[in-house]
């Protein structure tokens, strides 16, 4: 991500989109996700994401963790941000869970004490007992997104990418995870993807719609959420 | 992550090109006796099959590392060309070792393993690394977007395996099979390295220009694709 210069217009703006188009090549022609979009969003809010199976909630998501590139257009920020904390991946099966938080750390260039400290936290976070110093292929998936979630608690961005991994675990894990991140959230902002509209309610204050190669930036998260039912009615 | 999970697999990756070199050797003095007495040909096997072994495992190792570390590119510090260079690392590491065992083991049974000129054997196990390496990425980006690519290469690596001077030099051969074998640059490096070691045996089959051009057009073309291609293998 280029950084720009930071002017006073620029000092409140945490994500600038410039004519970006991005879009995937399918057996029938280009489905594009984004097609010349310029939208310039707000810092220091929580954004929620809105938008139907497949509009691309989470190539946006993954173009902010730079691991997508438009296809043309930019993206720019000033701000860091996570790496996108989905459903899957982030993790080598044959390395034990621990090995891979050490290996995460390294990669975000942590000291060994910082290293000893975050491994304990998140063997105390996760709970999940022996199976920290297994392999990851040996982990269910609600243990897989555990650990991706309490790995994430232990670095600071400016800006949490999650997509969809609050919706899994247990009943006290989930409750447990969302004391973690609203306490974290005073520290740092989040991107949320999310079909639950009760935790978008209560996570963010602005919302994004993705829909139909658009992208609508709303500064109330419940406009949003009205947006994006009116959106469902119509699509029937 | 080779080895991490079971120790029986670590146990094989160091004494697989013992028992190799072994029924080699026995197929060899049942079926043909002992054909040559200038050099000590259970060193001459040990020698060859050591420097093939790196070869073929770097390349059979580097061509799956893209989809099978899939899950690490959402860290955007990890770059895909990143997983080829820790897995030919690897290799390296481990051919290093099972050096270590080969002495070892000759030195117990005092074999004959006087070196004509370890400056030259060194060079060419530098020079195939290199070598390696550039096919493997070739091989590795190859891999990630034409299907079948792997099983081409895995009958490819027998054919390579009886057709590089492993088994013997390109002297013992009639005119017309060297010129043809020559063609293959696997056998130039097969060469440089039996030639540089046994005191009875030569260089003059050794085209050192031959053997850049190879290296020099697969690191570029391996670079060059990559290059173009690192972005769709990022986000695959």
């Amino acid at each position: 991500m280029v950084l720009y210069e930071a002017g006073k217009e620029d000092s409140i703006i945490m994500i600038k989109l410039k004519n970006v188009t991005k879009y995937f090549q399918t057996n029938n022609g280009k489905k594009y996700i984004l097609k010349d979009v310029s939208i310039n969003i707000p810092s220091h809010t929580n954004i929620g994401i809105l938008g139907r199976n497949g509009a691309g909630k989470s190539t946006l998501m993954r173009m902010l963790g730079q691991i997508e590139f438009p296809n043309s257009g930019k993206i720019t920020s000033p701000n860091t941000f996570s790496w996108p904390l989905g459903l899957s991946g982030g993790f080598v099966g044959n390395m034990t869970g621990k090995a891979n938080v050490k290996f995460v750390c390294r990669l975000y260039g942590k000291n060994n004490q910082e290293i000893n400290e975050i491994i304990a936290n998140i063997r105390e976070f996760t709970e999940l007992g022996a199976y920290f110093d297994m392999p990851i292929k040996t982990y269910s998936s609600g243990m897989k997104s555990r650990l991706n979630f309490a790995l994430s608690m232990a670095f600071d961005f400016d800006y949490l990418l999650i997509d969809e991994t609050l919706s899994v675990g247990d009943t006290r894990f989930k409750k447990k995870s969302k004391e973690a991140l609203m306490k974290k959230i005073e520290t740092c902002a989040v991107l949320l993807v999310s079909h639950d509209m009760k935790i978008l309610r209560e996570l963010c204050d602005a919302g994004i719609v993705v829909n139909a190669g658009q992208m609508y930036y709303y500064g109330d998260i419940n406009d949003a959420i009205d947006e994006y039912e009116n959106i469902n009615k119509k699509a029937g | 992550m080779r080895f991490s999970v079971s120790r029986i697999g670590l146990f094989w990756t160091f004494f697989e090109p013992f028992f190799q070199v072994l029924i080699f050797v026995i197929i060899k003095i049942f079926f043909f006796g002992q054909l040559s007495n200038n050099f000590d040909f259970a060193v001459f096997l040990a020698l060859n099959f050591t420097a093939f072994n790196m070869f073929r495992n770097i390349v059979n190792k580097s061509m799956g590392a893209f989809t099978a570390n899939r899950g690490l590119f959402v860290y955007k510090q990890v770059k895909p060309i990143d997983t080829v260079i820790a897995r030919s690392m690897v290799e390296v590491f481990i051919t290093g070792i099972i050096i270590l065992i080969f002495i070892m083991i000759g030195f117990y049974f005092q074999f004959d393993m006087h070196v004509k000129n370890l400056g030259m054997v060194s060079l060419g196990f530098v020079w195939l690394i290199i070598f390696s390496f550039s096919l493997a990425l070739c091989l590795a980006v190859a891999n990630t977007f034409v299907n079948s690519v792997s099983k081409v290469v895995g009958f490819l690596m027998y054919a390579l395996m009886f057709g590089s001077a492993l088994f013997f030099t390109v002297d013992m051969l009639s005119p017309e099979l060297q010129t043809i074998i020559l063609y293959n640059p696997l056998t130039h490096f097969m060469e440089i390295i039996h030639g540089s070691y046994f005191y009875t045996l030569d260089l003059i089959h050794v085209n050192t220009v031959y053997m850049m051009l190879w290296t020099v057009s697969l690191l570029f073309l391996g670079l060059w694709f990559y290059m173009k291609l690192e972005k769709k293998i990022v986000s695959l």
